[in-house]
Parts: structure tokens; sequence; C-alpha cells
């Protein structure tokens, strides 16, 4: 990185940190660090959402997928604006008009104690799980530039993430999401506009889409039926949207979100503008991905991206050898790409043989990277970066704070002191907030063994969101099903899903499918059959006497 | 709580109708799209 590029990342930083502090400075409450006071307008919950979603992983990972395996990915996000319509029509009257602080204290209030600890339980392993995850793929981007060690990058991002995210809370979190999101766009345009800028003077941009077309790059929508296929438009659908569902209605770092809005309108529209705006958010990041494809049709890359395996190949006794086959391959794809584009996919299998045959691994998350570092001009380098430091950020600080938000409400403040002052649970929250990000930190050097960085929190999230979200459909549509079948069917259907996970070869995505049908199915099941349902219903009416006959 | 119109359409059943048709739209754009180029 130039000096320019260092300011662009400092200023981009500090201005970030600072706007959010200052947008945090009287938080002096619990109710106002865990939901800034219920005053949150519609378009700051909106850019906060999609920040929260939109993590690193999304920068680094998603382009490189593209890169690799085409668009198809984009199906994944066919279901979110569904689930958005149905959170927005059911999940967010609900939550607002029971006045919770997290989505599991409802359950208590509709189910009982047992039924909102279990949740909470489950919410507390998945979520625990992908926050190191997510602290994990912005450490990728300083070891590739620098060479730095994993765990001296996840430091320094966690402390920067567990400052102000402790000092602002939700505040905070919210309105660094917003300035994040912003500089998150500007990094994806100016990335797209250079990939295509820097192709050869002769390849005009319908060239490019129809080399990447020839490539096979631009496969967004796979009619084809098939549920051992990851992303297929039925798996979008239906999949993405549980999946959706799951996570805006059941993950409380989504709920928190729209629970600090000013009124049901504007959370409603704070997830309505997401369902609007997400595909096709998604859709450039995927293209960004597929025109880095085709700009290395004609710039030569390495045999991997990732400078450590690089290092590796080069010490090898047969380097030379594999170099040189691997300079031949590429010639003989970039004059496919000019002379004869139906052969590019014939040429991309030799170039996919030598890859493997070096050995490398997971190489999709260092595509894009490698290409912003080497290719970018000055000052563009350090925008894209602080859009990847500002993705991390707006996700981790998320996670972090409702992972403190469900510690303090649904463990410390129900089990722990049942009876503490507002400033006790101000300060319980401030201290969970620096244990979650201590514990992102210490676990985030596991995400170097999870493959391609996107997937495995979609995977490690579907193991989980089944489960969650059948409980919600239960609480929200089966007013008759009580606490005991609830419980039992959320147990079933966490099984039902980790059987699916050893047991079968069904797309992650189906998981979601599978425990909320096993828990609605079973908990409906259940109550119908132990006679025993919901005690907050009003008992069944005995049929009147009517009309005159009965005088 | 009382519950507020949507800005645009009138009601929230209008506006969640404009977005399930606006998702159509968009799978049909993107189908035309992987017909049109991918190969």
């Amino acid at each position: 990185m130039r000096p320019l590029d260092w300011a662009v990342l400092g200023c981009s930083i500090v201005f970030i940190v600072g706007y959010g502090l200052w947008r945090s400075r009287n938080t002096s409450t619990t109710q106002q660090y865990l939901l800034a006071g219920r005053e949150m307008p519609w378009y700051a919950m909106a850019l906060s959402i999609m920040a929260t979603q939109a993590s690193a992983i999304t920068f680094i990972s998603t382009t490189g997928q593209a890169f690799a395996d085409g668009m198809r990915f984009i199906q994944f996000y066919f279901g979110l604006p569904l689930a958005m319509i149905l959170v927005s029509a059911t999940a967010v009257p609900i939550f607002h008009r029971a006045g919770v602080y997290t989505a599991y204290e409802y359950l208590e209030k509709r189910f009982d104690a047992k039924t909102r600890s279990l949740v909470t339980f489950i919410f507390l392993i998945q979520r625990g799980l992908a926050v190191g995850v997510a602290l994990y793929a912005p450490a990728i981007v300083l070891t590739v530039i620098f060479g730095w060690p994993d765990q001296l990058t996840t430091v320094l991002m966690g402390v920067v993430v567990v400052f102000y995210t402790t000092l602002g809370g939700i505040k905070a979190v919210t309105w660094t999401d917003f300035q994040q999101m912003l500089i998150m766009m500007a990094g994806l345009f100016a990335s797209l506009a250079c990939a295509i800028w820097l192709l050869p003077a002769d390849i005009s941009f319908l060239d490019a889409i129809n080399l990447a077309g020839a490539a096979g790059r631009l496969n967004a929508v796979v009619l084809e039926f098939d549920p051992n296929d990851r992303y297929n438009v039925w798996s979008g659908l239906i999949g993405g949207m549980f999946l959706a569902l799951a996570y805006f209605g059941c993950d409380q770092s989504q709920v928190q979100r729209y629970l600090t809005g000013r009124s049901i309108a504007q959370s409603r529209l704070s997830l309505l503008f997401n369902a609007v705006a997400k595909i096709p958010m998604q859709f450039l990041i995927l293209f960004t991905g597929a025109m880095v494809y085709v700009f290395y049709l004609f710039h030569q890359p390495p045999i991997v991206f990732h400078p450590g395996e690089m290092k590796k190949i080069e010490q090898r006794a047969d380097a030379a050898a594999l170099q040189s086959r691997f300079d031949e391959a590429w010639k003989a794809r970039e004059q496919a790409a000019r002379d004869d584009p139906s052969a590019i996919k014939r040429h991309q299998s030799d170039i996919d043989a030598i890859r493997k045959e070096s050995g490398a691994s997971n190489d999709a998350n260092y595509v894009f990277l490698g290409f912003v570092i080497k290719y970018l001009p000055a000052g563009l380098v350090g925008l894209v970066m602080a859009a990847i430091f500002a993705a991390a950020m707006s996700t981790i600080s998320g996670e972090i704070n409702s992972l403190a938000t469900v510690t303090v409400i649904d463990v410390y403040r129900r089990h722990i002191s049942t009876g503490g002052t507002d400033s006790q649970y101000l300060w319980a929250s401030r201290a969970a907030t620096v244990f979650w990000g201590a514990y992102a930190v210490v676990t985030a050097k596991y995400g170097a063994s999870l493959g391609s960085l996107i997937e495995a929190v979609n995977m490690l999230g579907s193991l989980f969101y089944g489960g969650l979200l059948g409980v919600f459909v239960l609480a929200f549509y089966f007013p008759r099903v009580g606490a005991d079948a609830a419980f039992t069917g959320v147990l079933l259907g966490e099984a039902a899903i980790f059987a699916a996970w050893k047991f079968t070869d069904i797309s992650f995505l189906w998981y979601n499918v599978v425990g909320a049908l096993v828990v609605v199915g079973a908990g409906w099941l259940l109550s119908a059959s132990s006679g025993q349902t919901n005690p907050q219903l009003p008992p069944p009416t005995p049929p009147q006497p009517s009309g005159p006959a009965s005088r | 709580m009382i519950e507020e119109p949507p800005p645009i359409l009138g009601t929230w059943k209008r506006l969640y109708a404009a977005i399930a048709a606006y998702l159509v739209a968009l799978i049909l754009l993107f189908y035309w799209f992987t017909r049109s180029f991918n190969r």
C-alpha cells in the first residue's frame, strides 16, 4: 500500500469510529445502550441491517466465488425479499408491541422460561461460532498485504470494534454501520470500474460480458431442481427464504436492529429497503468477481493467489516445470479469449488441473485481494481496504452487540440478577461486550480451516436456524401450541438437522426447511396429542343458547 | 400502538405485493441475462 492508500484507510476508520461515538454520546441507560432509546429512523436501520449482513467475507469470498464458480450464488438471495415481507407483516409488530429487548424474551411471554433458555443457548452457540469467522476474514487482508500473523491482525481489529461498541452501544453500532455501508458501496463501484477499465483497449464492456459468459461465469439462474445442488432458483427461493426468515425473524443480531425503530412503520421500511436493495448489491459484487475473471484472461495471474502458498510452490523441485506448463496453459486460454471464446472452458480445465497439482486449497478467498493490491491505482486500494474493514467492523460490532444483549437480558437479568438497577445492567452490557469481543479474537484462528468463508458462515447458521425459525413460527401462527410441545419440537428439529447434515447429501440451504418443518410438525402433533395448549388462550366458550327455542 | 400507513402505495399489503412483483421481475431479468450470455 502507498502513503495515499494508508491515508484513505486511516481517515476512513477514524472518521467512522469518531462519527459513531459522537452520535452515541448521550447513551446513559440500558435501553439507550441496547435499543438506542427506540428512536432510530428507518434509513439508519436499513443501512445498518445491510452493513451487518455484508461482512468482509462478502467482499473477499463472494467475488472469489464468482471468479471460480460463476454467479449462481446470487440465487441464494432470491428468498430474501419474501422473507422480508413475512417478517415485516408478523415479527415486527409482535416484537414491537411486546416491548422486548430480545426476540427470546418474547418466547417466555409466549411459552415459558425453559423454551426461552433453550433458544437463547442455541443462539449463543451459533452466533458465538460465527463471530470468530467474521473476525478472521479481514485478518486474511492484512496477512496478504503485510505477512503479519493472523493473531496480531485479529487482535487489532477486535480492539477497534470493541472500543466503539463498548462505549456507544447499539447507537454507535448503527451509525457506524451507516457510514460503513456508504464506504462499502464506494469501494465496490471503484473495484468494478477498475476491473473493466483495466481491460485491453480492444476489449469492450460487451466483449467482457460475452467472455465471462463463454467461461460459464454468468450462470445467474439455474432452473433445474436438484436438492443436492447448492444453488439453483428453487433452493434459493425456498431454502433461502427459510434461512432469511430465521436470520431476520429470530437472530438477535438482526432483530435488535429493527427493535431500535421509533415505530412499526419505520422498522418495516428498514426491512423492505433491504428486500429491494440486497439482490442488486449482491449481483454487483458477483459481477465484479466475473469481471476480475475476464481481467485475468488478459493479465497473467499467479498459479495461486495466496502469497504463502505461492512461495511453497516456488520451493518445489518441479517449480520451473510447473510454472512453464501454467504459462503455456494461460497463453492458450488468452488466445482462445481473443480468437475462439468457446474454447475458454477447455483451457480453464487445464489451468485448474495445474492449480490442483500445485496443492493449492481455498484460493478463492485471495483472488479479489490479489487483484486490488496489484492493479488498482493509489488511493483506490486504500478505499477498497477501507470498504473491507468497514464490512468487517459492521458485522463484528453487530454480532458482539447482540451477543452481549442476549447475555445480559436473557441470562444475567433473567437468571442471575433479577432485581438489579439500570446502572448495573448497563455496566453488565459493557462487560459482556468486552467478553464477546475477546471471545471472537480467541476463536478467530479456527476460521482458517473452514474453506470458503462465505459458505462456512451460512453453513454454520443453517445447522441452528431451522430450530429457531420453527419455534417462532409456532409462537406466531399456532396459538394453541403450548410450551412443552414447543420445547420438545425444538429439540427434535435440531436432531433432524444434524441427522440431515451427517447422513444425507442435501444442500445446507435445505437444513432450515427440514428443521423448521420438524419443529412445527412435532410441536403441533405433541400439543394435539397431549391436549396441552397455550394457557394464555381464553378457555373455550361453552355453546350459547340461542333463539326462541331455548327460552 | 397505532399502525402508520407506508409512505407510498397507501397500504402495507400493496407495498408487499409491489415487492413480490419486483422479485419476479428481477428473477426474469437474471434468467434472460443467463440465457443471453452464459454458455
